[in-house]
Formats: C-alpha cells, sequence, structure tokens
C-alpha cells in the first residue's frame, strides 16, 4: 500500500504542476499577449486594447489572427512607428483589412503563436514566404501578362531614363526629386503602379500636346513641358510602354518573370500548359510541400526557397540524376529565378474573385510572355540553342545542341522549313514539337520566332528556283563518299554521334535537296561541318557531281529509320 | 464525535442554530458516506457496499490482485484514459461543429484561440491513444497470465468485443478534424472496408452480390467521404460508440467480480510473501456460507469453500492502488499533452491525395497486409485473428498455470521462441516483399483471386499455424499451442506497425527513413 500511496501522491503532484504550467503558457506566457504588452509599453499616447485581434475575409475563406502580434499593421492600430514587426504595414496595392494577410504571405493564419503562424511546424505545408521574396505572394491570384525578355525590358528601363522621364515621375522610389538648382521636380505622379490600371494610350499625345501648349505660353505647368519633354520615336515609345506595362507596385517580381523569360526555361518545363515535357511542371513550383521535399543536397536553410536556390547553383547535388543542366547563373539571377518560383503558386479561389489578368491567362488565352519574337525566343528556345543561337553544349559527352544562328544554315534553311522543324520538331532527339497540342506555340507565334531567328544570322535566305527534289546522282557512289567523309561524324548508319543524326525521317522530310546539297556544300562555319565544296587540309573538295551522289544516297533512308 | 454540543442540548433557538451551522461540514460528510468514518473493519465494508459508485468491487480484495505484477495497472488504465477522453471529449463538444471545412476551422479555433483548447485537444488525443495500447497491453496480459479460463471464458470474448470498439472510437474521432491526416486516412479505411470487392470482382458476382459496397456505402453514406460520412462518424464517436463501450465494460467489470476477482494460482497462498507491516487485518477463515443468493438458492458462490482467503479490506488497499494508477494515468496524458502536439494538417482536400495516406497507427500493420490484398488484409485476417482469439478460452480447458505470467506448458521459454520464430518469419515474409515483389510483380496476369489466398499476409498466418500446431504436439498441449501463437501474432503485429508507420512513403514504397522521399 505504501507503493501505491506514494504513486499517487507523485502522479497527483507531478498531474498538478504540469496543469498550473499549461495554464500559465496558455494565458500570461502567450505569445501575442506577450507582444502586445511590448508595445503598449512603448506606446506613446493612448493606450493599447490588449485582445486576440483578427481579419476576417469571407470570400477568401480567411481569418488572419497576424495582427494579434502585428499589432501595428490591425486596422485603426499605428504600432510602433517604423517598427517592422510592430509598426504599420508598408504602402501597399492592396488594403490589408480587405483582403487579410495569408492571401499574399502564405502561412497559417489562424495561429496564434509565431512559428504556427508563420508555419515553420511540422504538418503545416504551406510556410510564410520569405520577407525578401515578399512579392511572390502577388503569384497566389495574379498571372501577368505579356512579359518581355529581360534584355527587352531593359531597353524600356534605359529609354525611360534616357528620356528623363524620372525628372517629373517617380517610379520604385526613384526619380521626381528636386532639380538641380533647387527649382521644382516631382511634377509628374507616381508611376511604380501604372501597369495595375494600364498605361494610358494617350500618354505620348498628351505629353506632346502640353509641350506645345506650355511653348505657346499656355497655363499648363510651364517650364518643365519644354525643358523635361521632347519627341520620342515610335519605337523607343513601344519599348518604354512595355517597361512601364511591368510596373505594378511589385518591384523584382516581373524582371524575374523577365528574366525566366529570356533563359529559355519553358524549352524543357511547362508553366500553365506552355512549354516542353523534359523537366517537371513548374506551374505549382512556389507551393511545394516543404515537409515532402528532399532536402539532403541542400546546404543552408531548409526552406523551399532555399532548396530552389540551391538547385539552380547546381541541380544535381540537390536532385541526384537531374537532367537539368548547371546553367552557371549570377547569384542576382538565382535570386530573381528563385522569387519567380515562388510565386508560381496560383492558389485555389473562386471563380468570380480571380483577377482580370488571371481570367485571360487562364481562361481567355492570354499568354503570359511576350509575343514579339525575340521574347519567344529568349522563352523557348534559349537554353539549348543559346541567347544568340550560338548553340550550347553541357554535356561533354553528348552532341551539342545545334547552331541555329549560323549565318550559313540560314543561307539555306528556308521559312517553311523552320516553321515546319519547330512546330514538329525532331521525333527521337531533344528538339521537341512546339505545335499547339504539344509544347503550345500557336501558329503566328511559330513565325514570330522564325523571324527572329533571321536576324540573328543577318542574312536572307538565297532564292531557290529548283523543286524540292531534284537529286539524281549514283547511290553507289554516294555510299562509298558517306562512309569516307561523313560516317565518322554522323555515324556509319547516319545516326548520330559528333555530328546529328541524319537517318531522321522529320529532317528528310522537311530538307529539299538544295538545302542539303547547299549544307554539305558550305559546311557550317564555327562548327566541326566543313565545307566540303572547298574543302580543307585533311579533306579533299568534292565536286558538286559527288555531292548531288551523296544527296541521292542520303534520301535512300527516307522512309527506313 | 467531539465536545461539540448535540442537538438535544438545551438553549435558546438562536443558539441550536449556529451550532447547526458550525456542524455543517462533518454532518455533511457523515451523510455522504453512509456508514460514517470507515475506521472498523465494518465501517471499511460499508464504505464499500453503501456507495453506489464502489460497491463493484468486492468488500475485501486478496493481496495477489493488489501485486503490481499480476496486473500492471493495465485494465485501470484502459478505463482511466477512457474516462479522460469523456471529459475532455465533451469540452471539446462546446466548440466543435461537424460540418465538412467547418469542421476544420473550429478545430483550429479549438487549438489556437479556445482557452486551453490546444491543451484539451492534445490530452484528448493522447488518452485516446493511450487507451489503444492500454486496451491491447491489457488483452496480452490477460492471455499471459491464462486469466480467461473456467469461470472467465465470457469475459474474455466481451473484451473481444471491446477491442473493437475502442478500436472504432479512436477511427471514427480520427476523421473528425477535416484535414488532409484525417481525410485519407478515413478513405483508406472505407476502401478497406469495400474490400469484400475485391473477391466479388475476382469471381465475377458483384453485379449481383455487393456486401464491400454496401459495407463502405453504410459507413459514409456516400461513396465517398463527405459530409455524411463525417456526421456518420461523428454521432458514432460521441454517442453510439461510448454508449455501446459504457455498457460493455459494465458487463466487463459486474463479470470480473461475480467471477471471483483477478485469476489467481491455485498455490497462491505459498506464493505470496508476508503482509507489508501497516496493513490492515487480513482475513483467514474460509466462509461456509455467503449472504447473498447463497440464502435463497441451493448454490454456491465462488466464496464458498475456499481455503484462507488471504484478503484485505478494499477499502483502502485497493481504493489506493486504483487511485493510484489513475493518476498516473492523468499525469502521463498531460504531460505528454504539454510537450506533443497532436497534428493538425491543411483543410481536407479531396483533389489532392495524401502521399502516402496512412491509416492510424493500430491500424498499419493491417495496411501493410492491405497493399498486397485489401480483403485479406483488412477483413480475413483481422477477423480470424479475432474469431480465433474468442475462441482461445473454449479450446483451451487445462488448469496448469492459471494466474502466472506465460502459464502452462512451455512456460516463458516457449513464448520466446515462438517471438522469436514469429519475428523471423515475418521480417523474411517482409524482406522478400519488399526486395522482389509478390505474385503481381513476378506474374503480371495473376488472377486476383490467386493473390487473395497467397499473399504475405497469408503466408505469414499459415507459417504462424504450423507453428502453432507444432506447438500443440510437441507439448501436448492446447496452452502451448495458443501461446506460441499469440507471441507469433504479436512479433507479426509490431514489425508489420512498425514497417507501415516508419519505413514505408510515397506510394507505399519501402524506405530506411522519410529523408529519402523523392521530393522533386
Amino acid at each position: 500500500m505504501q507503493a501505491n500511496k506514494h504513486l499517487l501522491l507523485w502522479s497527483s503532484a507531478g498531474s498538478l504542476v504540469v496543469l498550473v504550467w499549461a495554464a500559465l503558457t496558455e494565458t500570461i506566457f502567450a505569445e501575442w499577449r506577450q507582444s502586445q504588452v511590448h508595445v503598449a509599453e512603448n506606446l506613446a499616447g493612448q493606450p493599447l486594447d490588449i485582445q486576440l485581434r483578427q481579419i476576417v475575409v469571407k470570400e477568401l475563406d480567411a481569418t488572419d489572427r497576424c495582427i494579434s502580434c502585428h499589432v501595428g499593421m490591425a486596422p485603426g492600430e499605428t504600432g510602433l512607428p517604423h517598427d517592422p514587426v510592430y509598426g504599420r504595414h508598408p504602402a501597399v496595392v492592396h488594403e490589408a483589412s480587405e483582403m487579410g494577410c495569408t492571401a499574399c504571405h502564405g502561412g497559417q493564419g489562424r495561429a496564434t503563436t509565431r512559428d504556427d503562424a508563420h508555419g515553420n511546424v511540422a504538418h503545416w505545408p504551406e510556410p510564410m514566404i520569405p520577407p525578401r521574396y515578399f512579392y511572390a505572394g502577388c503569384g497566389s491570384c495574379h498571372t501577368h501578362l505579356e512579359v518581355p525578355s529581360q534584355s527587352s525590358l531593359e531597353v524600356g528601363r534605359r529609354l525611360f531614363e534616357q528620356y528623363d522621364c524620372l525628372a517629373c515621375h517617380r517610379i520604385d522610389g526613384r526619380g521626381g526629386t528636386l532639380r538641380p538648382g533647387g527649382a521644382g521636380g516631382g511634377e509628374g505622379p507616381d508611376i511604380s503602379r501604372i501597369g495595375t490600371r494600364g498605361v494610358p494610350a494617350d500618354w505620348y499625345d498628351v505629353h506632346l500636346r502640353n509641350r506645345q501648349l506650355a511653348a505657346a505660353g499656355q497655363p499648363v505647368g510651364g517650364l518643365p513641358w519644354q525643358v523635361c519633354f521632347g519627341e520620342i520615336p515610335a519605337d523607343h515609345r513601344g519599348a518604354i510602354d512595355a517597361y512601364l506595362q511591368s510596373r505594378i507596385g511589385a518591384p523584382g517580381l516581373l524582371e524575374a518573370k523577365a528574366l525566366f523569360h529570356s533563359l529559355g526555361c519553358r524549352g524543357c518545363h511547362k508553366e500553365n500548359g506552355v512549354g516542353g515535357d523534359d523537366g517537371p511542371d513548374l506551374s505549382f513550383v512556389g507551393t511545394k510541400d516543404p515537409g515532402q521535399t528532399d532536402f539532403r543536397g541542400v546546404r543552408g536553410e531548409k526552406t523551399v526557397a532555399n532548396w530552389l536556390a540551391e538547385h539552380f547553383r547546381d541541380p544535381a547535388r540537390v536532385v541526384p540524376g537531374s537532367q537539368m543542366p548547371a546553367l552557371g547563373l549570377t547569384e542576382p539571377q538565382i535570386e530573381l529565378l528563385t522569387l519567380y518560383m515562388l510565386s508560381l503558386r496560383r492558389t485555389a479561389a473562386p471563380e468570380a474573385l480571380w483577377p482580370r489578368d488571371r481570367v485571360r491567362a487562364l481562361r481567355l488565352g492570354g499568354r503570359e510572355f511576350a509575343r514579339d519574337g525575340a521574347t519567344l525566343y529568349g522563352t523557348f528556345c534559349a537554353a539549348c540553342h543559346g541567347p544568340a543561337g550560338e548553340g550550347r553544349r553541357y554535356d561533354p559527352a553528348a552532341a551539342p545542341f545545334p547552331a541555329i544562328g549560323n549565318p550559313d544554315f540560314l543561307a539555306v534553311a528556308s521559312d517553311e522549313f523552320l516553321v515546319d522543324t519547330v512546330t514538329h520538331g525532331r521525333p527521337g532527339r531533344r528538339m521537341p514539337a512546339w505545335g499547339e497540342k504539344e509544347g503550345g506555340l500557336r501558329p503566328d507565334e511559330i513565325r514570330e520566332v522564325v523571324a527572329f531567328l533571321r536576324t540573328l544570322g543577318g542574312v536572307r535566305q538565297e532564292p531557290d528556283p529548283k523543286p524540292r527534289r531534284w537529286a539524281k546522282g549514283d547511290v553507289a557512289a554516294g555510299q562509298r563518299l558517306f562512309a569516307a567523309s561523313c560516317a565518322s561524324c554522323h555515324g556509319p548508319e547516319g545516326r548520330g554521334g559528333e555530328g546529328l543524326a541524319l537517318r531522321n525521317p522529320a529532317l528528310l522530310a522537311s530538307a529539299t535537296d538544295t538545302y542539303l546539297f547547299e549544307t554539305i556544300r558550305r559546311g557550317r562555319r564555327g562548327t566541326t561541318m566543313v565545307a566540303f565544296g572547298t574543302g580543307s587540309p585533311t579533306q579533299r573538295a568534292l565536286s558538286p557531281q559527288e555531292i548531288e551522289d551523296l544527296v541521292t544516297f542520303l534520301r535512300t533512308w527516307e522512309g527506313k529509320p | 464525535m467531539s465536545g461539540l454540543p448535540t442537538e438535544t442540548d438545551g438553549g435558546p433557538a438562536l443558539g441550536r442554530f449556529a451550532d447547526n451551522l458550525k456542524r455543517i461540514p462533518r454532518r455533511f460528510l457523515e451523510t455522504m458516506f453512509r456508514g460514517g468514518r470507515p475506521d472498523s473493519d465494518r465501517g471499511r465494508s460499508n464504505f464499500v457496499f453503501q456507495n453506489v459508485f464502489l460497491h463493484l468491487h468486492s468488500v475485501r480484495t486478496h493481496r495477489w490482485s493488489l501485486k503490481w505484477s499480476t496486473t500492471w495497472g493495465l485494465g485501470m488504465i484502459t478505463l482511466g484514459s477512457f474516462l479522460v477522453t469523456v471529459v475532455t471529449g465533451v469540452l471539446l463538444m462546446f466548440y466543435y461543429k461537424p460540418y465538412p471545412d467547418v469542421a476544420y476551422q473550429s478545430i483550429k479555433d479549438i487549438h489556437f484561440v479556445v482557452p486551453t483548447g490546444h491543451f484539451l485537444r492534445n490530452i484528448h488525443r493522447w488518452a485516446a491513444n493511450i487507451m489503444v495500447v492500454g486496451v491491447l497491453l491489457h488483452m496480452a496480459r490477460v492471455f499471459f497470465t491464462a486469466s480467461y479460463r473456467k469461470p472467465r471464458e465470457f469475459n474474455w470474448v466481451i473484451g473481444m468485443l471491446l477491442l473493437p470498439v475502442t478500436l472504432g472510437l479512436s477511427f471514427t474521432g480520427y476523421l473528425l478534424p477535416w484535414d488532409q491526416l484525417a481525410y485519407w486516412a478515413i478513405t483508406i479505411g472505407a476502401n478497406i472496408a469495400q474490400s469484400p470487392r475485391e473477391v466479388t470482382d475476382a469471381l465475377g458476382i458483384t453485379q449481383q452480390f455487393d456486401p464491400g459496397g454496401l459495407q463502405k456505402l453504410i459507413l459514409l453514406g456516400s461513396d465517398e467521404v463527405g459530409e455524411e460520412a463525417l456526421i456518420r462518424f461523428y454521432l458514432l464517436h460521441v454517442l453510439i460508440l461510448p454508449l455501446v463501450l459504457c455498457f460493455l465494460v459494465a458487463v466487463h467489470f459486474w463479470r470480473v467480480r461475480k467471477d471471483g476477482g483477478l485469476a489467481r494460482p491455485a498455490d497462491v497462498d505459498v506464493r505470496l510473501p508476508p503482509p507489508e507491516r501497516r496493513t490492515f487485518p487480513v482475513f483467514t477463515e474460509a466462509p461456509a456460507k455467503t449472504y447473498s443468493l447463497a440464502a435463497v438458492v441451493k448454490s454456491r458462490t465462488p466464496a464458498v469453500g475456499n481455503p484462507p482467503e488471504n484478503t484485505v479490506p478494499s477499502m483502502p488497499h485497493l481504493f489506493y492502488a486504483e487511485a493510484a494508477v489513475f493518476m498516473l494515468t492523468i499525469f502521463l496524458c498531460v504531460l505528454l499533452s504539454l510537450f506533443i502536439d497532436a497534428p493538425l494538417k491543411e483543410i481536407a482536400n479531396p483533389l489532392v491525395p495524401e502521399n502516402p495516406a496512412k491509416a492510424p497507427w493500430y491500424f498499419l500493420g493491417l495496411q501493410e497486409l492491405v497493399a498486397h490484398s485489401a480483403f485479406m488484409g483488412g477483413i480475413g485476417i483481422p477477423m480470424i485473428t479475432l474469431l480465433g482469439l474468442a475462441l482461445i478460452p473454449y479450446l483451451d480447458r487445462e488448469k496448469a498455470g492459471t494466474g502466472l505470467w506465460f502459464g502452462g506448458s512451455g512456460g516463458g521459454r516457449l513464448v520466446a521462441m515462438s517471438a522469436a520464430y514469429g519475428l523471423a518469419a515475418v521480417l523474411v515474409v517482409e524482406a522478400v516483399a519488399i526486395r522482389f515483389g509478390w505474385l503481381q510483380q513476378w506474374w503480371p496476369g495473376c488472377p486476383q483471386l490467386l493473390i487473395i489466398l497467397l499473399n504475405p499476409g497469408t503466408v505469414l498466418t499459415v507459417l504462424y499455424g504450423i507453428w502453432s500446431v507444432w506447438v500443440v504436439k510437441r507439448f501436448d498441449s492446447t496452452r502451448a499451442g495458443a501461446l506460441g501463437l499469440f507471441a507469433c501474432f504479436m512479433a507479426g503485429f509490431i514489425v508489420l506497425t512498425v514497417v507501415g508507420t516508419w519505413f514505408r512513403g510515397p506510394n507505399w514504397e519501402f524506405y530506411w527513413s522519410p529523408s529519402q522521399w523523392p521530393g522533386h
């Protein structure tokens, strides 16, 4: 009985201690209460009611209690001025009391402890977006359309500055300040968010008219119109328009998307149904569940953001066996790409609440990328064929990706040949089909890409009066020549090696005899394909008849892949 | 009665009133316990049988029953954790709303806003888990001490009913938070309920006869887990199953009392050490008759004619023991709840399956078998096991070893050997299934009926069966066979549960650790 009495005593005492401790942590030591006490103690002026606070947004099914600790961000509260945690929310496009917090920031709105609310706990798959990637939160609802490639965006930004727009306007915290001498400055509105309402189509005309009026002495503002505004050529206006359209109050986010549209990521990755199939679909990569993520190859903190950044630094280290090449990106580029990846998080929301851009992207066929040739090339082709069409070689053991900007190639390749190749791809090789059903590009977009390709080589296609098929050479002679001169690179069976596979039905179907003939005769400058028409120190020149024999021999492979 | 004046004392009415007022606390206690202070043997007896809650106990308790090693308090731990779940559960019901999505939000509110709600929910969850563990260990204790034997056969069968009711209570509670964990665990459970369809499909008679589909429909009230399922599970969890459990528990306890208390070995008096110094009087006379039914009909109750009884008054000996174990249970619940939170994932989403979707831990051993054959793993083998367990007392009619740990032919050595055999068998079968796959992989066109008959679960059952038959022959004892079989099944249950819990990842593939789960 003594043992039982002891057990009873100590169990009861233990239970009592635990219960008292639990009661204290639930009440006095509650984190949100401590936060509010801290604010109340440091708050000059009116007293602070210490209470649990929440923003309820029925439409978004959000009940966000974040403001129980971030008390300065609660409607009607001031908090501690300039304090990032307890101060007011910086001015942003959306009003926090209308949108709540989690719609943009992620995390667990109903939680009232720091770790739970920020989502850094087991079983909570959507932690908060880390502070330096906050603007990724826009991607929860928005899908930004017609974003140009990085270079186009950069051109627009430079022009904007060159034309001295910053003299009057303020954008992302720059410009619109006092002019030298102290007089004037900041006459124009802040246009950091002009993209959200749409750039007015007539801004140039209005500016120009005002300038003329000012010159005529009309009271429209006087001096600035005359000294700070001049005529702008139409193509420059277009670039400036594109830049302004990207100003949506989320600095960095559209730059990130522009970078995504310059590195050719969509060549392998689908996003929103458009892109290649070699890599995983990226449409929801921003909502990756950290609990289901393999962090073994990741150095540093175990967050999805760091996982992504580490993955860009060295894909194979983070994902063993990954096919993705190390792209040799700079740290700022990695930072931008990580931001963009985190923004790919379209949350499930009732369609009635979708912003216009998302409706257009998902329902009305709106494009996320600008549809000029340069952006399309940057978005889909640049990763493999190089930013300037110079070709790429990631894996020394594999054949390089063709240099499609090569002038020798562009001189002999017809537009139909290029369109055909892009649309149907090269079955059996890495080049995927980009037609609407496969890669998701529309015919007019493919024509834009081809037009852009022409500008890369700087040459036009030489006119070809001959029919598509005209070679009538000697097959046996062609076979002997192939074995002697071609097989070392293209393989004895024509199945490829260092050079590309010629025994390819799609290639042989779309290539004309002239194309094959001229390619052999001229070779490809800057590649290992020599000009067989002129020969080289190790290769005697072939006569036109011999080249025709070769072409005739190649044709025998048609239909026998 | 101290020096206070009694009511017969004279004096002015106001004085008497003041005296009565002063006496209230003492009088209140006296009226609450009819026999007054239990300071004599008679008073202690009165204390028990005059009290509606205590009179389920015998007035005197055998000293053997009070030894810690007799029961390890496992039944009391189970009852205690059940009472804790009842109290915390009722409190949770104030805030819980059984409707999809709203349910999830109300759990979030309980967790984050309701004062102490988070703590209460943790306690509820931990108590439920302790109850499941307690029930399983209690069953093992009763089995290994051969306490199911005459006259306790029927009570063992009641216990076999209490086991699935306890698991059912825990399982129905699993859905209520309406998070991903809950939703997909219950989806798995419902598919197991549907698994007889595997057999009817293989026979091609599902169109005419579909008990599996009906079972799932009854459970979910729909084809998939939704609002109908939630309200059903809620009702089962808070009303039907607790009532069934209370009813069965009442019978269970009544029978413990009527079957003569806890089982003891025949030579119990030799085995007991001398009583502690401060023990209340030990009873040593064999009663010639008892004053219950024996007084009105020609019969004997279990108490008649037993040799010197070696009993002590239940008040206070038994009640201290029970109170101690009860408080220990509460201490365990609150301590675990302080440090380990009940899980809550994101809101249930029927479009995004959890991968892996896992049932509650106590079903993961079965889920491990379900991966091969839903019917055998989910219904066939559990039914065979439960039925086999329920029949044990009717098959083992031996006398040797009752009331002793691992009592009976073979003893502890046989149990150890059987556990080793059971362990080896389950490890080999699992290793083969994990390393080389099973019939489906070896012979892609294999008929489903063959897989139902021949899968790791049935192979294991047959291996264990063969062992037990061999043991029966070897020791010439049914009890030995039962010991062997039980030890085997225990080893199998533990290994399968461990594998299912910690070594299964997405698509139920084998992984040494969750950090190896593919994340790309």
